[in-house]
């Protein structure tokens, strides 16, 4: 299985549900395991992307692979082995779920019904807590948490869950700096100590940019694939976001500076 | 109080009212709950009113001889289906204003078929139709009883077995289907068996009433209580606590027990929601008073931190 590519795609094309095309031309190949972020300014198709290898939506033209499985024929066996972390205000909140139910339901989801929770189940969605320091909030109602805490819990919720691949959305969009900083030192730590691959779309690279192996650079076509050093090139980075793009270098790191860095640390 | 017992032991309509009473609370905590969790609580009022244009259709059929042996409540128990499948099919992909779009369109359509149908059924079987608005919990007879009383099993087995399916899909049907849930067979299960015993319990106590009980005691208790089961819990009680009052206040004085049990479910979410405006009340102000006797100074300081945080991030 580690010799099939993490994602590979050939040629691929997506329309978004109204005709537009989101992504054309779109051929690249991660290795597996990786840790990747998939980034791009608004609306380049990152999100898409993501939703097209989870089989969530077909794509108009080419096919895209995960871990050597075909989205559109094998996406029964590719939602086995991912677990998904999808952006916040997908979460309905007028259902009164407890944080426990949230970070539990990484773990039945992938049961059988009547998915009752064993206590191994609560053990290992307490331990997923822990990893992003929200275990004192075990049994406060989810909708009354701040906008960085439940995404934390939607982290946790992943942590807990089963499958060598953890596909995240925006996860650290509209964070405060704590929750940020822990939900990166949480993805580091588990990605180092466990065999799992984690794919982040993101349209900031600079907080994941030390622990990121591959990027995928993205503007409704790929622009650029690498390291996150060679990714971070200022003719590329123009290209994207624009003339106001800068590159920074700083601790032997080359960082993207555009006007949407750090902006989501202000609210 | 023995003599309420002697009354309801000599009385076969008032013990059917009163089993229909605790089937109609069973549908509303099962079904109801599900559908102001899924912010579709209208589809209540339109799977009831599509059970209106069915039975009109049925009678229609029937008595015109087209398809004889075509009972009313079939046609009532087809449109209510077809309403659910219609909105689940708008909603597959979890967006909520498209089904309450379609459950409009439905209730719409329905209403004016029947309206439309009325003029070709002979006059004394048109109060049969509005017998599906108003209702009366009084008037069951034996088959009534059983047919709900079938499906509301049906539906309470169901919603035990699946609850937490009908949770997932409407907390984040997205990350379900991404983690291998079948939500969309969860997603159709839902409506469609809630869509028949809705229609069932439109016939027993009317669309008005199955409106009332089937939303206000689930979107009261959403208000107030923190977890699933204490909210199905509590629609349960609400609703039926609302009809015995109905019922026992229909002997004392000359009302609709439906009329009743209607308004008390209604009050039950006024009430709702001035708790929580008045707990909201206790908790803003503890907060509000704590930062005013802070020192302003503290304050800049905090600014002056937050700042650093920035830089920092902006260093990176």
């Amino acid at each position: 299985m580690t010799t099939e590519p993490l994602l590979l795609a050939q040629n691929l094309a997506v329309r978004y549900p109204n005709g537009e095309l989101a992504l054309h031309n779109v051929t690249f190949q991660i290795k597996s395991p990786s840790f990747m972020a998939i980034i791009g300014p608004n609306g380049s198709g990152k999100s898409t992307l993501l939703k097209t290898f989870l089989g969530l939506i077909h794509p108009f033209r080419g096919c895209i692979k995960v871990n050597g499985l075909d989205s559109v024929k094998e996406s029964g066996k590719i939602r086995k082995m991912v677990r998904y972390v999808p952006q916040r205000d997908q979460i309905e909140l007028t259902v009164p779920m407890k944080v426990k139910d949230i970070v539990l339901m990484g773990r039945l989801l992938k049961k059988m019904p009547p998915r009752f929770a064993s206590s191994n189940d609560i053990r290992i969605a307490r331990n997923a807590l822990e990893q992003v320091n929200m275990i004192d909030l075990w049994d406060r109602p989810f909708p009354e948490l701040s906008g960085g805490q439940r995404q934390r819990v939607l982290v946790a919720r992943a942590l807990a869950s089963e499958g060598s691949i953890l596909v995240l959305d925006e996860p650290l969009a509209g964070t405060d700096a704590e929750s940020q900083d822990q939900i990166v030192e949480a993805l580091g730590r588990y990605h180092k100590e466990n065999d799992v691959s984690i794919i982040m779309v993101t349209h900031d690279l600079n907080p994941v940019h030390t622990l990121v192996q591959d990027v995928l650079l993205l503007k409704n076509t790929v622009i650029g694939t690498g390291a996150p050093c060679s990714v971070m090139d200022p003719e590329l980075m123009k290209r994207v976001y624009g003339p106001t793009a800068r590159i920074v270098e700083y601790a032997g790191h080359r960082y993207c500076m555009t006007r949407d860095s750090g902006i989501d640390r202000h609210d | 109080m023995i003599d309420i017992l002697q009354l309801i032991i000599d009385s076969p309509f008032l013990q059917r009212a009163i089993i229909a009473t605790v089937l109609v609370a069973i549908v509303a905590a099962a079904s109801g709950t599900f559908l102001v969790f899924r912010g579709l609580s209208f589809m209540a009022s339109g799977v009831a009113h599509a059970a209106l244009g069915g039975t009109a259709l049925g009678i229609f059929l029937q008595d015109s001889g087209l398809i004889p042996w075509f009972d009313p409540i079939l046609g009532a128990l087809l449109f209510s289906v077809l309403v659910a499948v219609f909105t689940g099919y708008a909603g597959e992909s979890g967006i909520t204003q498209k089904m309450e779009v379609a459950v409009g369109v439905s209730f719409a359509l329905s209403m004016s078929l029947a309206v439309f149908l009325m003029y070709y059924i002979p006059p004394y079987r048109v109060p049969q139709i509005w017998g599906y608005l108003i209702g009366d919990i009084l008037l069951l007879n034996n088959i009534d009883v059983i047919m709900l009383a079938s499906t509301s099993v049906l539906l309470g087995f169901i919603t035990l077995m699946f609850n937490k399916e009908f949770v997932y899909v409407s907390v984040d049907m997205e990350g379900s289907v991404a983690h291998g849930m079948n939500a969309r067979a969860y997603h159709y299960l839902m409506l469609i068996v809630s869509a028949l015993a809705i229609a069932l319990a439109t016939k027993a106590v009317g669309a008005i009433l199955v409106y009332a009980i089937m939303v206000a005691p689930a979107a009261a208790s959403n208000e107030l209580v923190k977890s699933v089961s204490g909210v199905i819990l509590s629609v349960f009680l609400i609703a039926l606590v609302a009809e015995l009052v109905g019922i026992a206040t229909s002997f004392v004085v000359y009302v609709s027990p439906s009329a009743i049990a209607g308004i008390l479910a209604a009050l039950s979410y006024l009430l709702a929601l001035q708790i929580k405006r008045m707990r909201e009340r206790v908790h803003v102000d503890l907060p509000d008073s704590k930062t005013e006797s802070n020192d302003p100074t503290d304050t800049f300081i905090e600014s002056l931190s937050t700042n650093e945080g920035h830089e920092h991030h902006h260093d990176h």
